[in-house]
């Protein structure tokens, strides 16, 4: 395990070095935004490992519930903080690029408000495992909670298609061809293979501490 | 065209090193504190 998390660790960091230089160096200035359209890989991918990190949550989550296994708790334990701390970068990121291209730091749009509650509803499952003592009683409403919270997954995909909003819709990830010079694609999928190593690399050393931080209990 | 606003995008990316580097360093702290057995972390 140790070993699997220092080899994922370095290939995420050799990942995310060369997703900066394929964003500094090779990719292109955008026409219409300049330079500060070179967050979208840093936005981008992370959203995406969000969507990843939850998906974890609400797989391993109904694993848990069927089989009460203390493995799939901690994999949904894992992912769902590390899913919140790429989600608040996303929100973070967001904001930061909205300011110069919107006008605005925050709208509540569906795209924005359904991202905010997503991260609030996680922050909530963290904050639940925290407040229940009993470890298995706090590993099942957990996992209650990781499904329903996940469930706003699809909500936030397809928010921009629903609703009108300020957010533009997905370049990619929808029917049809990216609409983006493959010079553009092709650094936007390195770097989300570096977060997605990252993510990787965060939720397999977090599983194991969770581990044990159990066995030190039971010690 | 918009100007470059490089401002904003430093400002992105250092808090993407800020917020990584923050978890990274919490899961190693937690990793030592684990290593150390518990009679001496009682008595830290």
């Amino acid at each position: 395990m140790a070993t699997a998390s220092r080899v994922l660790g370095w290939l995420a960091a050799l990942g995310l070095a060369g997703g900066l230089a394929m964003g500094f160096g090779v990719a292109p200035r955008e026409t219409t935004q300049g330079f500060v359209q070179r967050i979208m890989y840093l936005h981008v991918p992370t959203a995406w490992v969000a969507y990843l990190a939850f998906g974890v949550v609400f797989v391993a989550s109904i694993v848990y519930l069927a089989r009460r296994t203390d493995a799939a708790d901690r994999v949904a334990h894992a992912s769902a903080e590390v899913g919140v701390v790429f989600t608040g970068l996303t929100i973070a990121a967001g904001s930061i690029w909205g300011k110069p291209t919107w006008g605005t730091w925050w709208t509540w749009d569906a795209r924005l408000t359904s991202v905010a509650v997503l991260f609030v509803m996680y922050l909530g499952y963290l904050l639940l495992r925290g407040m229940i003592e009993e470890p298995e009683r706090g590993a099942r409403y957990a996992a209650v909670l990781g499904i329903i919270a996940a469930l706003d997954v699809p909500l936030v995909h397809f928010s921009v298609y629903w609703w009108r909003t300020l957010h533009q819709p997905p370049s990619v990830m929808k029917p049809g061809a990216p609409t983006m010079p493959p010079v553009i694609l092709a650094t936007l999928l390195v770097n989300v293979v570096a977060f997605t190593l990252l993510y990787l690399y965060f939720v397999t050393k977090r599983v194991e501490l969770l581990r044990r931080e159990q066995e030190a209990r039971l010690a | 065209m918009m100007p470059d606003n490089w401002g904003y995008v430093a400002a992105a990316y250092a808090l993407a090193l800020v917020m990584f580097g923050g978890y990274w360093r919490r899961l190693r702290t937690r990793e030592r504190q684990l290593r150390t057995p518990p009679s001496r972390r009682r008595g830290r």
